[in-house]
């Protein structure tokens, strides 16, 4: 009896001494991934003069609004921030409508070819996007589109991983809807716009999701179509900014919060879409 | 329209021309829904492909309006170049050194996350996906101020544990792990959720079942859950892969290849040569010695797509 009640205190003892030291470690986990954004935040209010005292300081003396008042004032930053805005919603616009019209034909229609075309859009996912780099910059070239917001975004626009995501769920979804809108007299386009297209909002969100990120941080094929610091995006600004400012910490620290901050706000609300891209996202290599 | 057409056909070759002509009608209708993204996918993806795989034989920049035609001159160059065989160097290095370090710390933290003991799975799962939000870009801002020499948080916290100061990102023998550690920060959320996901996936009852037969906790996570996590681990070795040989942005904005190469990579390669160095041959030339590689690696990820859906 005693022995039994021993027993077992102590292996309570030893689940409390399992998780504290669980614990312990998943708050050294959270000052890891956290702890370097809180500490530009912190940063960006810091005066020039205090940033490179020895031993750092964390939190600033004193608080001050210097470095935004910089960025948006002394540098284009809000410029950035309206573009990658701009474009960045344009690329997922245009990707989501481009690819669920694709993915319509694709997961609902009979065509001659069809499944010959699909494997070969699959088959150049395994293509890096580097290779295609200078061919792709001398068509937007030719196009006449450097820059300009169209060589941004309309190179941009379309993914064969976003074809394959919608034709995946819009085959999960059942023609009888389809066929019911047809009699009503509905038009093909009417039946894509109307009936699949609503049906399929929860992978439509996560391809914006993934989109979306993934255009806000894009910095390769911006810094080859754009030289024009009034047509840079964030990341393009950020890159200059460790170029031309290097010593100021503080302006970086500001700029490069202010640059991640959109999607953090995001990622709150949508947390379900962002892990559900995961693997979308990850394909796109 | 179907019906109206039989009444009318007594004639057999007349209802074969009118199902032929509802046959091009269908498949009209379904290129116009898909011509959109041809036309995008076409111009932007299958011409610059075997365009790139033209100018590897050429000669030129950007914008000489003849390239001579050099045949394999410029794959030959990339054999005793010195950069060429530095970024080989370092490519090679780099994926052998990251894959394993966020491989195995993925899983570790996916088993801390996923801790009988943990409440709140969804919270930590969260926090170590959120670098994943930064740009490239934006992290290595944030990392250049902490790896900073002398007032750097890094080197900082060495010296309190008695460690040396490092130059991280300016002596050449340690910028490439400096790299490393960034992309790692940046990167290891992919890995951990989808590690976390598949944990989730392995049955409960053969877990308590080797409970009670007297299985640790180590046991069981290496003779029950790491096993029947295999096919996402090979996904995560994979992905991890094709993106270490495709590694640029951080390595751009950190330290643009240097100091002395010892952080240049193919991709680095391929943009400085194409649009700093004017020879447009020789990026394409390592663009597809970058194909060569990334493509039986892809391969090998769709088989593992193809049996995991």
């Amino acid at each position: 009896m005693l022995a039994e009640k021993h027993g077992r205190t102590g292996r309570e003892i030893g689940r409390i001494a399992q998780a504290v030291i669980v614990y312990a470690l998943l708050a050294l986990v959270c000052v890891v991934m956290l702890g370097p954004f809180l500490f530009i935040f912190a940063t960006s209010f810091k005066e020039t003069y205090t940033l490179i005292s020895i031993p750092p300081r964390i939190i600033p003396e004193r608080f001050v609004w210097t470095n935004y008042l910089y960025i948006l004032q002394e540098l284009p930053f809000a410029t950035w921030f309206l573009n990658s805005v701009l474009v960045a919603l344009a690329v997922t616009l245009g990707t989501l409508f481009v690819d669920a019209l694709a993915a319509f034909a694709f997961a609902k229609k009979q065509f001659w070819g069809r499944d010959i075309l699909f494997g070969l859009m699959l088959a150049t996912v395994m293509i890096p996007g580097a290779l295609l780099l200078v061919p792709s910059f001398l068509i937007t070239n030719k196009l006449h589109l450097i820059n300009s917001y169209g060589g941004l975004v309309i190179p941009s626009i379309g993914g064969v991983l976003g074809v394959f995501l919608l034709r995946q769920f819009m085959q999960t979804l059942p023609t009888e809807l389809d066929d019911a809108a047809r009699i009503d007299g509905c038009s093909e386009f009417g039946v894509f716009w109307r009936v699949v297209m609503p049906l399929c909002a929860p992978a439509l969100g996560t391809l914006a999701i993934v989109t979306f990120s993934g255009q806000w941080n894009a910095l390769l094929w911006p810094l080859v179509v754009i030289n024009n610091k009034k047509l840079y995006t964030l990341p393009q600004g950020l890159a200059l900014l460790r170029s031309e400012f290097q010593v100021n910490y503080g302006i970086t620290s500001a700029a490069a919060f202010l640059s991640v901050l959109p999607l953090m706000i995001v990622f709150l609300f949508l947390q379900r879409y962002f892990m559900e891209g995961l693997t979308v996202g990850a394909l796109k290599g | 329209m179907a019906s109206g057409s039989l009444a009318m056909g007594s004639d057999a070759s007349q209802l074969v021309w009118q199902r032929r002509r509802t046959a091009l009608k269908r498949n009209l209708s379904a290129y116009a829904f898909i011509l959109p993204f041809l036309v995008l996918f076409i111009t932007f993806n299958v011409i610059p492909f075997f365009w790139a795989l033209g100018l590897s034989t050429l000669k030129g920049d950007l914008v000489d309006p003849v390239k001579p035609f050099v045949g394999i001159q410029n794959f030959i160059n990339l054999t005793h170049d010195s950069i060429t065989l530095t970024v080989f160097k370092n490519s090679i290095q780099y994926v052998v050194m990251v894959v394993p370090t966020a491989v195995l710390t993925a899983l570790a933290l996916a088993f801390l996350i996923g801790n009988r003991l943990v409440r709140f799975k969804g919270f930590f799962r969260g926090v170590v996906y959120f670098p994943l939000l930064a740009s490239a870009a934006a992290s290595a801002q944030i990392w250049s101020y902490l790896l900073a020499p002398r007032f750097g948080l890094v080197n900082y916290l060495f010296k309190l544990l008695g460690l040396p100061e490092i130059y991280w990102l300016s002596d050449p023998r340690v910028a490439l792990l400096a790299i490393l550690l960034v992309e790692w920060w940046r990167g290891i959320g992919f890995h951990v959720v989808l590690f976390l996901a598949a944990m989730l996936g392995v049955p409960v009852e053969l877990q308590e079942a080797a409970r009670i037969d007297g299985a640790n906790s180590w046991q069981i996570a290496t003779r029950i859950t790491i096993p029947l996590m295999r096919p996402v681990i090979l996904f995560s070795v994979v992905m991890g892969t094709i993106w270490a040989f495709q590694l640029f942005d951080t390595v751009f904005v950190l330290t643009n290849g240097g100091p002395v190469h010892s952080t240049a990579t193919m991709v680095w390669y391929v943009y400085n040569y194409a649009f700093r160095y004017g020879q447009i041959g020789m990026a394409a030339a390592m663009g597809v010695v970058l194909l060569a590689i990334i493509m039986p690696i892809s391969f090998v990820q769709m088989r593992v797509l193809g049996r995991t859906d």
